[in-house]
Order: C-alpha cells, then structure tokens, then sequence
C-alpha cells in the first residue's frame, strides 16, 4: 500500500487526541473529530506503525476485511495530511 | 522640573487605558486590557478608560474602569490631547497611560516629555521604530530580518487600477488604509470602490499588496526596550467579524511565528506592547502582513492561558529587570460575545456635558427622573 505515514508531519507526535474522537493540533489551531475506526488509526499511526501493520491491527479489532481497510486507510492518511500541512 | 514619580508600586497605580469602544465588528482594545488588569490578583490599582465617543462602552463599566473621560479626537492634534489629559490629571492622580489605538499613538509620543513631567508612566516605541514597522516600510525592515512579507505600493489615484494588470500585477490584490482596514479586491471595479472608501475614511495614501492566499495567524507580545520579547500568545482566529476581527480564537504552540516576532522585537528594540500578524501559506511560509504597535482587541486571552500580557507591561514600566513569561499552553480558546452595560442618565449627562461619567463634585440637584 501507498500509505505515506512516514511522511506525515512531526506534527502527528504533538496532536491532542481525546478518547472521544476529538483532535487538536496546537500547532495550527485547528480541530477535526475522528470516529472509532479513526481513532484507531491515529493510535495506530502515533505508535509507529506501518500501514500494512495498522491495516492488519484494524482487521483483527474491527473484524473486517484487510484489503477494504487499506483502501479505506490510504484515503484517511491522505486526508490527515492535509489537515496538518 | 518633573513632578516625582509616585512610588506606590504597580499593584497599586492607577492606570489610564484608551480604546474603549466595544463595537462589535471592530472593538478595541482598551476594555481587554483593562479586564486583564481588573482579574489580576496582583493589581489592586484602579483603571481609568479614556474614550472618543459618548457610547464607548468602557467609560461606564464600573466593573473594569473606575471612571471615564473623554478625549478629543487624534486629528484635534497633540497639544489638545495634552490640554485634556492636564485636566484629567487635576482630578486622577494617573500613573501610567496604555495607549490602545493606532491612530493616537504619534500624539501621546509627542507629549510624553509633559506627561513624564506630571509623573505619568508611558512604555512605547520611539517615532521612529513605529514609523519602521510601517506596513508600507515592511519589505525593508523584513530584509532586514530575513522575513518574508507582500510587497507594498503607495497609490493616490484610483486610476492605478486601470493600468496595474498591463503594468504586471494581478488581481485579486489587497487595498489597506494606513491605518485600518484592508479588503480583497477582485477587479479594477470593486478596486476603486474600495480605494475611495478607506481614503474617505482614513485618508491617502492608500496602501496596495499582491494577494497571499493563506490563513492568518496572530502574536500579542510586549518588548522591554532592549530588543527582548519578555512573553507573547500566539493564536489562531476561530471565527471573525465582517471586518476580519476575531470573534473566537484559541491558542497555538507555534514556534516560526514565536521567532519572527521575537527577531522583529530584537531588530526594533521594541517598547511597549505589539501584536504581530502573519499570512501561513500553503507552503508554510509565513508572510508578515502587519505590526500593530498596541494590544489587540483579543488581549483577554493571555490572561486566560495565565500569560497577563497588560500585567507585564506594567512590570516593566515599574522598572523590573527580570520580567520573562514562560511559554503558554496550546488549546485555550476564546469566544467574544456582546455584554450591555447599563447607564444611569446622571453618567450619560456626565460625559456628554462633561466629559466624565464619574462627576468630580456630586451634582447640586438631581437630574430630572423621567416618570
């Protein structure tokens, strides 16, 4: 998958991250809500974690089909992106 | 000679503050300032407001302003500011001044010699730093820094819209007063619309830049003179008035913005208070779009995220060495809104006859009651 994870901004480190889904980033005062599966995601992207490795965790937790969650993924990830840059 | 400086510290002055209207597409400063003075556990003074217009909500909120005067208007010129401020001083023992508004700036300058000889405390920059940070003077002083900013035509005439595209700009483009105000223009049409209606207002000339696409982003600092930044917050507008002024904002942790203002603070020696305001593109880069040499209207906040930017000002117009804030917290967010004060006749009578809303000598009769 294309996921570019490793390219988000150093930014991702410094999001607050509610358990309720709510997000801000201090850096540019923005906020955005992220549902379960976002959220699960973020988790995911904050620990490190390859897309292949979060698609696989997301399949196990969500019990649903790996190669719809990567699609699904790419397409947050790319939205992620343009809220933090 | 000048008058001895009272030796009352700071947490006991009385302290005169401009920019007391509240209107709610454009209010000014003066009633934020004044309110982080008021919530200050440390400052136990008084607070004056000094106002232009009989409705200037702060000369009568008893909450924050223990009195208010008016002043005659910055165009009447620096001797009657000075002739006014004298009498006001008969009745106020005043021992500092935050001036709140561009446009009287260039007058307390020129009667802070009198001023100081009455005992009366003002921290500002020098004509010629406010005169630096210029919005038409801008490239220069970013040069200077290694900053980026728009570049800036002086126009006079509105025929300049009919010619710029052939002479290589484009529209859309910016149209500013020198003092306030800037719209987005869109075509040589809404241009000279535009252009006749800040130069009506505020007079020429009339400033033009090219337009940065990019959200703006916001610093309110106070500098001690020596070219230290001793604290600033920095914010992000969350919504705005028609006139692009914050209506809700919240704090940011943004240190490209922290250092362009603390490189311009250091290049200016500032003194006094400053809000810095900057265009990120989509790029990230920060374009410099305008010094304020004041608090802005959006000062509360720093009290809010417990960084009293008024409070420090006066620290250091008390003449401590050692004022430094940490930085603030991200995520603190302000969200304006319109609050009445209610005004008995007897305080309107006072300022509109006299030009005060607390009366120096308790009035022979009473005003008439209407039944």
């Amino acid at each position: 998958m294309d996921a570019p994870s490793s390219s988000l901004p150093a930014a991702l480190a410094d999001l607050a991250v509610s358990p309720t889904g709510f997000v801000f980033d201090p850096a540019s005062g923005q906020s955005f809500t992220v549902n379960d599966t976002g959220l699960a995601v973020l988790r995911g992207l904050r620990d490190g974690l390859e897309p292949d490795a979060i698609a696989s965790r997301l399949a196990t937790e969500f019990d649903a089909p790996e190669e719809t969650i990567r699609s699904n993924l790419a397409g947050f990830v790319a939205q992620l992106h343009r809220y933090l840059t | 000679m000048n008058a001895p400086l009272r030796t009352a510290p700071w947490t006991r002055w009385t302290v005169a503050i401009t920019g007391m209207n509240a209107r709610p597409d454009n209010p000014g400063p003066g009633l934020a300032v004044a309110r982080c003075l008021a919530e200050s556990s440390d400052f136990q003074g008084r607070v004056v407001g000094l106002g232009y217009d009989t409705l200037d909500a702060g000369l009568y909120h008893r909450g924050v302003t223990g009195n208010g005067f008016l002043l005659p208007y910055p165009s009447s010129g620096a001797d009657a500011l000075w002739e006014r401020l004298s009498d006001i001083l008969d009745q106020e023992p005043i021992d500092a001044i935050i001036p709140c508004l561009d446009s009287e700036l260039l007058n307390f300058l020129a009667i802070a010699d009198r001023l100081a000889r009455r005992g009366v405390r003002l921290m500002l920059p020098d004509r010629a730093t406010i005169g630096r940070r210029g919005k038409d003077r801008l490239p220069e002083l970013c040069a200077a820094i290694g900053a980026d900013t728009p570049a800036c035509e002086r126009v006079s005439d509105a025929g300049y819209f009919d010619r710029c595209e052939a002479e290589g700009r484009c529209f859309p483009m910016v149209v500013k007063g020198v003092f306030y105000d800037a719209y987005v223009v869109h075509g040589p049409e809404e241009a000279r619309m535009r252009f006749h209606q800040i130069a009506a207002q505020w007079g020429y000339p009339v400033l033009v830049q090219p337009f940065v696409e990019g959200h703006e982003v916001n610093l309110a600092a106070v500098g001690d003179g020596t070219g230290r930044m001793v604290g600033s917050v920095a914010m992000r507008k969350r919504a705005v008035t028609e006139k692009g002024k914050a209506w809700a904002g919240i704090t940011t942790h943004d240190p490209q913005l922290q250092s362009l203002a603390a490189r311009l603070v250091a290049e200016l020696r500032w003194s006094g208070p400053l809000e810095v305001e900057a265009l990120r593109d989509a790029q990230g880069r920060l374009h410099l779009i305008e010094i304020n040499p004041r608090f802005p209207a959006w000062t509360y906040l720093s009290a809010g995220v417990d960084r009293n930017l008024p409070v420090a000002l006066l620290r250091l117009m008390a003449g401590e060495t050692d004022v430094a804030l940490a930085p603030h917290a991200a995520g603190v967010m302000f969200v304006r809104y319109a609050q009445e004060v209610i005004v008995g006749l007897d305080a309107l009578e006072g300022v509109t006859m006299t030009g005060q809303s607390v009366p120096s000598r308790p009035a022979a009769a009473p005003l008439f009651v209407p039944c």
